[in-house]
């Protein structure tokens, strides 16, 4: 079926009701369409609808069958998030350029099963929802979709390298995060830190912190607090209750050895995966290091204890006491589980090899943190030394001194620049009054009445690098000299105890840490697999997650029978160039950290409080909205997508493209567009909270829409029972639209009805100036809305609304008309009929070559023979964006004008 | 000029009857029985007699609230100055508060052989000049019915020569030595609400020919109602040939241009925007830049202002009833609300009602919140020197 020109395609600009059936009419005659849409899906203004007036049919029901038949219709091609370009040509041979925007998703790929918008960060507006509810910057228009895909929603470049992100061993997702906290969403927050780690509160207040050596922000002013923030939303709520995913269960069942942040992790992962996990934990409370390594000072047991709690909720068993090796073999283990894994951390002490290290008073470090942590009792004296330099030799010394020794202090052989402890922990040791020697050395303890009374040792001076790339300390001759002492706390190192693997001959290196593929987390012997300190002897404990998360990742594939090489690609943390850096401060202002608070030392030091207290809400804001990942609107790339999206469907270089298409005529049916009504100030809307419009009020109703179709209004949530609907808002006023929008009388109606089906009882009150029921059923319906809804209608356009303080309702002044009455009517939400404008602009106009009349709508020179034509032939225009019109007559209309289309191409006028 | 041409000339015939003016009027809300949409009723129904010779047609306050919301852009207030004209051809001129000695003023100035001595309080005691005047300036001020009013309303304790009197010492802080017309005539403001163009025509002629002769190039005013009328209405009638301004919008400029500065004057103050500068002319902010910019003053508004502020109550000394109070009462009420010590505005017929309402309190003996009330004018010179 070809015109005149060989042409026998149409485009139809506009994927509503209207663009829709003037496409499948086409189609059905044969013809190719090309359907053009500029949102991310067909369906236009009537998907945003609860329910259609007179018949009071749902609207998606109406329109889904449509907007499926359309999108699988052979002889439709549906271009949605596309935009007209240009057309030129005329009737019978049109050139139209169209630019399909880029989505960043690939549609080809993309199974629109929404994970990816489930883990976005970025929460944004919700057009679609009239603003009532979010989205996220991956999203997916609403959930009946035509096409049933997603796009992300980027409008610029993230201003950060996010090396945070590329820093942290676990890769956590720190600029999402930190958006959510900017933003208040805490829980949001918790569960995306939950996502690469299961630890976010523990870990918000001992990590060591690398993301924030390499944050970006860092280099043009201060670096951001992540360690800081991240504890913050574990804060606002309780984290006990968060929901239990659905899991579905397999038959595999794993065996943890050791209940610390590693086994833990791991346990988290395969509990989430369905497999069957139990945890051997030797120690009577789980937590591994976490728990029995750190003072309470700094991590609160409750706090552990709460994320413990939830790893137990997904399912997994934890059976501590028992110690594998020991109580039962890993042999038997072996038989029981279908696999392992090992993560029983380095908790054995190091020997200082110093004489008299035998004598009552002389402590080892990780077992006397191990004691006070887990209740029992330790004497020390009023004099207390701690040998070593690292974190636990500080953390033995500020506990030393929260039990009551008065002088405290720290021996190091080396100086301050290489000791490996944290420097804000040392700053905070020496706030709290703690001594430390550096370059000494302990050579004898000495003792009386076989007590510690002294010790004696030796100054040191650097030497050339040793092994570790120090410089070598190197005692400094006949400089040996004695200090009166009670308590010396050794705390060198931390040793592996791992001869019991060698059950499984499970290959150990020659310092006794397991072996493994760093990769995969396995060992030699397949099925076993480990991580955490007992591999890389004493680390941190984000190292620990992360090999857990590795060595989890790898058991479920081992499982399921997949290999369990996978492909990691790791990226160096990336710093901004000199002119990254210029452009940056120009951009953003400078803003200093914020500082989290303390407790005052004099009183911190007098028991085991959490020495520093966290941040303020607002603190907690204010600090998070420094991160420059989130200085931007939309997509911050931060990646949580990629990570979740099984088809691999995330495309973040994706670019926008112009598609050209030859066609024989062109439908406009671009639909209506809301009129802004801050202008009438009279009806207070957006300063009035229970004041709102209708189509609002219809995402309220609607199913689908943010409240799940619960009427609940804006200032306290309260479902109303009394409403009122204002009619004209903005139309018939020569101020604003001189026009009447046409379908207002009948939707206050339907929404009316509407409210009595929600709640049987609401009353509904029309303020009206002349009911324009002019279609078949309408006049019954009115009576109809009457008689069985409870709906009143009055006369009068009300001229003002106030706003009763005690329970926020608006308070209508009005004239009764047919009384001559002014009167107050008082209701629990105000729904204004909005006006309703063409929505199409003087741009679009041009590049279609068309005519517009004095109200925006398309101008039709003949509205009597011709009435679908536009003042260009082989253009024709139906809908809203033709005239004022509801859904019925914009069908029609588009049927015509699919007709007046089909005539133009077969040589017809 | 008869009622059809009116309704065509005020948009009138647009009306669709919804109600909304009535919804908002000021007098409608307290007197049930008027109606601006009644009233337009009947003049689209042909009932003319029904309009005029209704008592109830000089009880509109010509404020313009109506208006501003009206959907069919119908002007209202022009409506009923119109109408009126035709009562007034008809013997009707509503209720003349204070004895009618306001409205004889005015018609007693239209007579050519009237010589005034408005100008002695410029002087002394002993006689001296208490302001700077020059014969020969270019701009000048316009003194309005402030001499006039002084006897009038001595017993509510209200002296609008203080208004005057302040504006004079403002401008001469400022280096301008204005010209005042010595027989300066009636504005007419009144005579055209009221309907007695005739008045109105011969006072506008009196005042247009006396401001040519003396060359004027601008007008300050402090009375927003001689500044609407020169503004608006003269244009109509007369040939001005010079520019006019309202002084609170004179000192905006000065403010902003020349970095005007003003000495502290620790004040909470709310402002009533009267109906001629505001409505009627859109000016809302320059006396409200003119507070915010006198250092210690803290303005506090009531819930409605700018467009949507409320009367004082009685227009044109005309139909001053128990409504009018209850207008009064309501706006006190919200000032007081504020916490503000001082009401201010820059008319000074919104402080005569005001001030008024305070004393008199109507009919009814109610409590009538007491607040000071105090013109713009007055609270700047006070600002500006000792």
């Amino acid at each position: 079926m070809n015109g005149e020109n060989g042409h026998n395609s149409i485009l139809v600009v506009g994927g509503g009701i209207a663009g829709i059936q003037a496409s499948l009419d086409l189609a059905n005659m044969g013809f190719k369409v090309y359907l053009v849409e500029k949102t991310p899906s067909i369906g236009g203004r009537m998907s945003q609808l609860d329910k259609t007036f007179p018949t009071n049919d749902c609207a998606m029901c109406i329109l889904a069958p449509k907007m499926i038949e359309a999108s699988q219709h052979s002889n439709i091609e549906l271009l949605t998030y596309s935009e007209l370009k240009e057309v030129s040509g005329e009737v019978g041979n049109f050139q139209v350029k169209v630019e399909k925007k880029a989505t960043y998703v690939d549609w080809d790929k993309c199974t629109g099963c929404g994970l990816c918008t489930e883990g976005c960060p970025v929460v944004i507006p919700d057009e679609f929802n009239r603003g009532l509810g979010k989205r996220k910057a991956i999203f997916m228009l609403y959930p009946q979709a035509v096409p049933k895909k997603c796009v992300i929603d980027k409008r610029e470049d993230r201003p950060c390298k996010a090396a945070c992100m590329d820093a942290c061993p676990a890769h956590t997702n720190v600029p999402g995060y930190i958006k959510l906290i900017a933003e208040g969403q805490f829980k949001e927050a918790y569960k995306l830190i939950r996502e690469t780690n299961p630890f976010p509160a523990s870990v918000g207040r001992v990590c060591y912190a690398p993301c924030e050596q390499a944050c970006n922000r860092g280099q043009i002013d201060e670096s951001m607090a992540i360690r800081d923030l991240k504890r913050v939303p574990a804060e606002q709520w309780n984290i006990v209750e968060l929901e239990v995913p659905t899991i579905v269960k397999t038959d595999k069942k794993v065996v943890i050895v050791g209940a610390g942040p590693a086994g833990l992790t791991a346990a988290n992962d395969l509990a989430l995966k369905g497999h069957n996990v139990t945890v051997f934990e030797a120690l009577p409370e789980p937590g591994g290091m976490l728990r029995v390594g750190i003072p309470e000072y700094r991590l609160p047991k409750q706090i552990l204890r709460k994320e413990i709690n939830y790893i137990q909720k997904l399912g997994v068993e934890i059976k501590t006491g028992i110690q594998v090796g020991k109580d039962i073999t890993l042999q038997e283990l072996r038989k029981d589980y279908d696999a392992i894994f090992i993560g029983i951390g380095a908790h054995g002490g190091m020997k200082l090899g110093v004489e008299g290290e035998e004598t009552p008073g002389v402590i080892e470090g990780v077992r006397f943190l191990r004691d006070v942590n887990l209740g029992t009792k330790v004497e020390i004296g009023k004099k207390v030394a701690v040998i070593g330099g690292g974190n636990t030799a500080i953390d033995c010394a500020r506990t030393a001194r929260r039990l009551g020794a008065e002088d405290a202090t720290i021996i190091y052989r080396r100086s301050r620049t290489e000791m490996p402890a944290a420097e804000e922990e040392i700053a905070a040791a020496e706030e709290e009054g703690i001594k430390i020697e550096f370059l000494t050395n302990p050579t004898r303890f000495l003792s009386q009445n076989e007590k510690l009374a002294k010790i004696e040792c030796i100054k040191m001076q650097l030497g050339e690098p040793d092994a570790s790339g120090r410089p070598r300390p190197v005692p400094i001759k006949d400089s040996e000299f004695t200090i009166p002492m009670d308590t010396v706390i050794a705390a060198l190192g931390q040793a592996t105890e791992t001869e019991f693997v060698k059950e499984l001959e499970v290959s150990l290196s020659k310092k006794g840490t397991v072996e493994i593929d760093t990769k995969t987390g396995a060992t030699n012997i397949e099925g076993v697999f480990s991580g955490g300190d007992v591999v890389t002897g004493p680390a941190f404990v984000i190292n620990a997650v992360a090999a857990g998360k590795t060595a989890a990742r790898s058991i479920d594939r081992y499982l399921k029978g997949e290999s369990i090489e996978v492909a990691v690609e790791e990226k160096e943390p990336e710093k901004f160039s000199e002119k990254e850096m210029d452009d940056r401060k120009k951009r953003f202002p400078a803003a200093k950290r914020i500082k989290m608070r303390e407790e005052p030392v004099a009183q911190r030091v007098k028991d085991f409080r959490e020495a520093a207290p966290g941040y303020s809400l607002e603190e907690a804001v204010e600090e998070a909205s420094r991160c420059l990942a989130g200085q931007i609107e939309g997509c911050i790339e931060c990646h949580e997508c990629e990570r979740r999206c099984d088809a691999n469907a995330i495309v973040y270089t994706m670019k926008g493209k112009d598609i050209k298409i030859n066609v024989g005529a062109i439908i406009v049916a671009t639909g209506l567009d809301f009129y802004d009504i801050s202008g009438l100030e009279e009806y207070g809307y957006g300063k009035i909270k229970n004041v709102i419009t209708a189509i609002e009020y219809e995402r309220l109703t609607a199913a689908s829409g943010p409240t799940v179709g619960s009427l609940d209004r804006p200032s306290d949530g309260k479902i109303p029972h009394n409403i009122a609907f204002i009619q004209c808002v903005g139309s018939r006023d020569f101020r604003y639209q001189p026009y009447c929008s046409s379908v207002c009388c009948m939707h206050a109606t339907k929404e009316a009805m509407m409210a009595y089906e929600h709640e049987p009882g609401t009353k509904s009150t029309v303020f009206y100036m002349d009911m324009r029921a002019v279609g078949k059923r309408f006049q019954e319906y009115i009576a109809r809305a009457k008689k069985d809804y409870n709906v009143a209608y009055i006369r009068g356009r009300p001229g003002r609304i106030e706003v009763n303080p005690e329970n926020d309702n608006p308070i209508i002044w009005y004239e009764d008309t047919t009384t001559s009455e002014i009167k107050k009517f008082e209701a629990e939400i105000v729904v204004l009929a909005q006006a309703m404008i063409p929505q199409i602009n003087k741009e679009l106009a041009k590049i279609l070559g068309i005519e517009l009349d004095e109200n925006g709508f398309v101008k039709i020179p003949d509205n009597l023979s011709q009435p679908l034509d536009t003042t260009k032939p082989g253009i024709f225009a139906c809908g809203y964006v033709h005239s004022p019109r509801d859904i019925p007559d914009s069908v029609t209309q588009a049927s015509g004008a699919a007709g007046r289309a089909a005539e133009a191409l077969t040589g017809g006028s | 000029m008869n009622l059809e041409d009116i309704i065509q000339e005020t948009n009138t015939h647009y009306c669709l009857e919804c109600g909304k003016c009535t919804s908002v009027c000021p007098v409608a809300k307290y007197d049930p029985s008027f109606s601006p949409r009644r009233m337009i009723e009947n003049a689209l129904l042909g009932f003319e007699d029904e309009l005029t010779f209704n008592q109830k047609l000089f009880s509109c306050l010509t404020c313009y609230t109506c208006s501003l919301r009206c959907p069919s852009d119908v002007d209202f207030p022009v409506f009923i100055q119109k109408a009126r004209g035709i009562a007034q051809n008809n013997g009707q001129h509503g209720i003349c508060a204070h004895a009618g000695q306001l409205q004889s003023l005015a018609r007693l100035m239209a007579s050519p052989e009237i010589k005034q001595s408005r100008l002695e309080w410029l002087k002394g005691i002993d006689g001296s000049a208490l302001y700077r005047i020059s014969d020969t300036s270019d701009v000048l001020f316009w003194v309005g019915c402030a001499p006039y009013f002084e006897p009038i309303f001595e017993d509510i304790e209200f002296s609008a020569l203080d208004i005057t009197k302040a504006s004079l010492k403002i401008l001469n802080l400022l280096g301008i030595e204005p010209k005042l017309l010595p027989n300066e005539k009636c504005c007419g403001h009144d005579a055209l609400w009221t309907g007695d163009i005739v008045t109105f025509k011969k006072l506008a002629e009196y005042n247009a020919a006396q401001i040519k002769e003396a060359g004027i190039k601008k007008i300050v005013f402090s009375c927003p109602e001689g500044y609407r009328t020169f503004k608006l209405d003269y244009p109509n009638y007369v040939d001005l040939g010079c520019e006019v301004q309202h002084i609170s919008e004179f000192l905006a400029e000065k403010i902003e241009k020349d970095g005007l500065k003003f000495k502290e004057i620790e004040k909470k103050v709310t402002y009533q925007d009267p109906c001629r500068l505001g409505r009627h002319l859109g000016v809302y902010d320059a006396p409200r830049k003119v507070l915010e910019s006198i250092p210690g003053i803290e303005l506090v508004e009531m819930p409605y202002i700018k467009e949507e502020s409320i009367c004082c109550g009685t227009s044109a000394w005309t139909n001053c009833d128990s409504c009018s109070n209850m207008i009064r009462m309501q706006r006190l009420s919200e000032a007081k609300a504020t916490g503000a010590e001082t009401l201010i505005t820059s008319c000074p017929k919104c402080q005569t009602h005001f001030r008024c309402a305070m004393v008199d309190k109507g009919d009814l003996k109610r409590s009538m919140p007491e607040i000071e009330v105090m013109d713009l004018v007055s609270l700047v010179a006070n600002a500006m020197g000792d």
